[in-house]
Formats: C-alpha cells, structure tokens, sequence
C-alpha cells in the first residue's frame, strides 16, 4: 500500500497511477515524453490532445503494447511496466483500440467470448452482466461482427472488453468515425457505464463533448502533459479553449 | 447447451453433405440408366473417385489454410508434411506395427515436426519481424532441403503400403470400390469433420479464428497468440500426415509425392477462399471433382489442368474465392 495523499476528496487509492512515461516504438524517437495519469475507482478520465500528440501511443504503452523507455505504470501500486497484454487482461485491464477492434468474422456472442477468454467459466454470468448494459449485444448475438455499423461495432468492441469486469477499462476514442448522432450515444454509454460503477480513462479527439462528461481531464500535446484538472475546470480554462477547444485549435504548436 | 444455430461456417457443413448427397444421387441415376458402354456409366465411378481425392486433398489444404489463417504465411513446405506422414507410417507398418498404429505414429509425428518447426524456425523469426515474402522463400528452402533428405533416407523408388495392396472390390451401381478405398474415405471425413467442429465449437479453435481475424485484438483480449499458433502448426501437420498417409494408401509412397500435389491443395484453398477452413474443404471436394470428372472426356493426364482451370475460371468471377470474404476486415 502506498501512502499518497492528494488533494482529492475520496482518501481511496489510485487504480492506475502512471508517472512521467517515455515511450515510443522506432528506437531514439520518443512518441510519450514524460507524460502522467492517474485515476481513482469508478472515476471516467479522459485525455484530449491535437491529431497525432500521442494519446493512443499512450495508451497502448499502458497496455504493454507500444515499448516503454522510461517512467512507471502502477495498477493497484505494482509496477505493471513490460508486462505482456494477455497479463494485464488477467488483472483487470481492458483495452479498446482506436481501430479495428472487433473480430469481423465471428458473431456478436463470439467476439464476447473471445473477451472472457481466459475467464470462460464465467460466461453465463458475465453475459448476462453485460447485456444488461448493451442490451443490443443480446438482441443480435447471432450477427457477424463484420455486418454492423461503426456505432453497432462500437458496442461490440465496448462488451468484448466489459467481459472480464475490468478494474480499469482503457477505451481510445470511442467516438471515432461516427456519425454526429451516433457521437452523441457514444459518449452517452460511456457515461452510462461509468455510472454503473467501470472505471474508465477514455481517449477522445472530440474534446468538448469529452470534458463535459468526464470527471477529470488531461491534455496531452506532442507526448506531455500540457494542462489537467476536473473536466469543468479545462473546459474553463482560457488558454485550453484558445488552444484546444476553438475554431482556432491546430494540429500542433510550439 | 450453447446454441449452434447459425454459427457462422456451420452453415457450411449442411451445404457439402448436401450438395455431395445429391451428387451421388444423380450420379448413380444417371449411371444406372446409361447405355453400357457410354461415357455416362462411367459417371458414378469418376463422382465416387472425385470424392475420394477431394477428401485426402482437404486434409492437407485445411492445415495449410489454418496455417495460412493466423500467421499470414505462405507454407511451401507443406507438401512435406504430407510425404513426412507417409514415410513414416510407411516405415513403422515395414517392421511390423498394423496399419491404423502407424498412422497414429505418423500423425504425432508430423504434429511433433510442425510444432518444432515453430518452436525453432517461425516463431523465432517471426520475432525478429521477417517479412512474409522472406518467409515465403525461406519455407520454399526449407522444401527443398527436406525434401532431399527423403530421397535419401527413404530412396528414389515409389513403395506401397503391405496392408490392403490387393482387394476384392466391391461393385455396386456402376461404382467398384475396395474396402481400402471405403477406409480413406471413411477416415478423410471423420478427421475432417472432426476438424471443422474443433474450429468452431471449442475454445481453443475459436481462438484460432480470433487470430485469424485479428491478431492484435487477440492479443489484446488475452488470448496467447503464441500459444494458438503452435497448436495451429501442430494441427495442421498432424492434419497433413494423414493425407500423406491415405495418399500413400491410394497410391503409393514415394519421397516427393507431398511436393506433386502441393500444387492441388494450394488451388483448393485459393478456391474455397484463403484462410477458411471450410473453404478448404469445399474447394478441396470442387478440385476434386472436377479433376476426376474430366477423365470422362479428357486424357486423365490433363485431370489436374482442368482443376485449375476451374479455379481460374471462379477465381476470375469470385476472386475472393467460394466462400472467401471481400470485406473480412472492413476498416472504421
Ligand atoms: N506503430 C507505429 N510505429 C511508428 N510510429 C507510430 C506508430 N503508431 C503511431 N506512430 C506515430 O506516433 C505519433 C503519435 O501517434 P498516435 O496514434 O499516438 O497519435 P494520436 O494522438 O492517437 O492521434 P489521433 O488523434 O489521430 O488518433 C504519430 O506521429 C505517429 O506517426
Ligand atoms: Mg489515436
């Protein structure tokens, strides 16, 4: 148990603590330069930032997917940095990737059961738990991954990584490619599922929908931390709306 | 009980037995009506050949379609594993052991190759990121090297198994058959379809079509892609021995006969649609028929043009291939 003591109001300790991340995958080009995170039981943080800053390199460094040169990753306070992804699933973390991420050929049930993969004992259990959730998923369990719409697709992608009951669910821009109302159920189930208790650090390039619905904020840009607070405060905060919210926002500034 | 309504690729198996049901059915109908000495009552007896071939071909294409599946790579060494099951099985029933023993040595044989193969060759390049095309050469070396080796361990000369060289045959409709001819066949469709359940029923062959599908959300999902593509390699060798042994059994035993069909079960896989299993064996039964059914108009020594001839001529109109999907891995 480490004993830190912030500022916050809840005296739980962070799920997920990462501090000052290096990562990258061409070796001498480093993508995450210095970047932190952290995030408490049942919080939904989100990281906004420019095309390109680096937020789904972010993640999948958080996930063992993208080779990490520095800093530390803690789950539950154990350094969690090189471990292998099928490890991570096995203690509570999930991953959403940005792209590609259902198994086009299999069915709505397979690609659930492909999430609980190594928990398969529990199937009836966290199917039902699950569907609950996505009632969509039940209704259409027999349906190929690969005949839905993005939005449908989203939904499967969200369940498939629900599956094993994650302590800390890892989604990269859930509202990718969607249309502007299929945007807006997005982030409506995120919210939703949050609320029912899933912690989640969910990347978003649509970042004024993200901080409105998020408890905190980070805002990554060219692989640092350039500004954190409560959702309400970044959404505030001049500076960011000049640089990351406005008309004005650009790809990249130095 | 899960329920297996409309699994995707069960629907697949009606479909074969059918299609193969009704075949037969009009085969006989046709032969058993047809003057003597007709080309048409030689039908039935090209359908029932047709079939036979078709079944000792799945066998080899559907291990190197799963192959294909989940590691991307082209396997040229594949005729290989087939002759490597024969030789075996043919030297074990040589000093004695029955036929069904030497087999199953074959197969584990071939299993334990395939997965040594992986263990020492694939996965330790694979880490090293070579590319598919080095892959491809590489495996085409490997081909050749082994092959070789055959020549000279097992000789230059074609040997047939002991057991089974001459039988009675049967004759029924038009059709002769020997019991060894009803062993293959028998044997072809219970590995096969014992095959396709795995892959669609159990965990482990689901997670076979999960890599398939998408490596990285495997991966990701916790399943040890290591771990299914070994299993897949030792599948699909010890898939491989038992066409080489039913291929032996057909025919006989020679040190390239796994390299001379590679060629047919390369097309059958191509023609059910790559990385399909299911495919394989429906493109394995086309290549089949077609081959053994152009012998009735055609020199049987163009059987195998033929067969790739059709493959052409559908690959052109499907270039997915039968059951191939365009859209396997539509984007966004
Ligand atoms: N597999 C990879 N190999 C090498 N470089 C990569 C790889 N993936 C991403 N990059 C590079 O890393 C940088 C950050 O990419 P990343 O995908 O993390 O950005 P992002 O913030 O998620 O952008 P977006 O908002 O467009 O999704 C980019 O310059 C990109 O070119
Ligand atoms: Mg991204």
């Amino acid at each position: 148990m480490t004993k830190k003591e912030t500022a916050m109001t809840e005296p739980r300790p962070d799920v997920l603590v990462v501090d000052e991340l290096v990562a990258g995958y061409v070796s001498g080009v480093d993508i995450i330069r210095g970047a932190s995170l952290s995030v408490a039981p049942g919080e939904l943080v989100g990281v906004i930032g420019p095309n390109g800053a680096g937020k789904s390199t972010f993640m999948k460094a958080m996930f063992g997917l993208a080779p990490v040169r520095g800093g530390s990753i803690r789950l539950d306070g154990e350094d969690i940095v090189g471990r292998a992804p099928s490890d991570l699933v096995a203690r509570g973390v999930a991953y959403v990737p940005q792209t590609n991420n259902v198994f086009p050929s299999m069915t709505i049930e397979e690609n659930l059961r492909m999430g609980l993969y190594q928990q398969r004992h529990r199937w009836a259990e966290r199917f039902d738990a699950v569907t609950a959730m996505l009632p969509f998923l039940a209704a259409r369990r027999r349906t190929r991954a690969g005949l839905l719409s993005g939005g449908e697709r989203q939904m499967v992608a969200l369940g498939r990584a629900l599956m094993t009951e994650p302590k800390v669910l890892l989604l990269d821009e859930p509202s990718a490619g969607l249309s502007p109302i299929n945007q807006g159920d997005s982030f409506e189930r995120v919210m939703q599922i949050n609320a029912q208790g899933v912690t989640i650090v969910m990347v978003e390039q649509n970042a004024q929908r993200c901080l409105e619905i998020v408890h905190r904020g980070y805002v990554l840009d060219q692989g640092c931390n350039a500004y954190a607070g409560t959702g309400r405060e970044l959404l505030g905060d001049p500076k960011v709306v000049e640089l990351y919210l406005g008309s004005l926002s650009r790809s990249s500034r130095t | 009980m899960p329920d297996l309504r409309n699994r995707p690729g069960l629907g697949v198996a009606p479909l074969v037995l059918g299609g193969t049901t009704a075949l037969l059915m009009l085969g006989w109908a046709v032969g058993a009506n047809a003057p003597e000495t007709s080309v048409l009552s030689e039908f039935p007896q090209a359908l029932v050949d047709g079939i036979k071939f078709g079944l000792i071909v799945a066998t080899g294409a559907i291990g190197l379609s799963l192959i294909f599946g989940t590691t991307k790579m082209i396997n040229f060494a594949h005729g290989e594993l087939i002759t490597l099951g024969a030789i075996v099985a043919w030297y074990f029933q040589s000093i004695g052991l029955p036929l069904w023993l030497a087999a199953l040595v074959a197969v584990v044989a071939g299993a334990g190759f395939g997965g040594a193969l992986e263990l020492g060759l694939w996965r330790p390049l694979r880490k090293r990121r070579t590319g598919l095309f080095q892959l491809l050469i590489i495996s085409l070396g490997l081909s050749l090297a082994v092959r070789h080796i055959y020549l000279i361990v097992f000789g230059g000369a074609s040997k047939a198994y002991s057991a089974f060289r001459v039988q009675d045959s049967w004759n029924f409709w038009g059709v002769s058959m020997t019991p060894r001819d009803l062993g293959i066949m028998v044997t072809a469709v219970l590995v096969v379809s014992g095959t396709a359940w795995m892959i669609h029923s159990t965990p482990i062959g689901q997670a076979m079509r999960a890599v398939a599908d998408n490596r990285d959300l495997a991966e990701a999902s916790g399943i040890s892609v290591k771990r299914v593509i070994l299993v897949v390699w030792m599948m699909g060798s010890g898939l491989a021995a038992v066409g080489g042994v039913l291929l032996g059994l057909d025919g006989s035993v020679s040190w390239d006969m796994g390299f001379a069909i590679l060629m047919v079960v390369f097309a059958a896989v191509i023609l059910g649609g790559l990385g399909k299993s299911n495919g394989a064996l429906v493109g394995a039964l086309a290549i089949g028929l077609v081959s053994q059914l152009s012998t009735l108009f055609s020199p049987p020594e163009l059987r195998i043009f033929w067969a790739l001839l059709a493959l052409m001529v559908v690959l052109l109109v499907r270039p997915q291939g039968i059951l191939g999907s365009r859209n396997a891995t539509r984007i966004g």
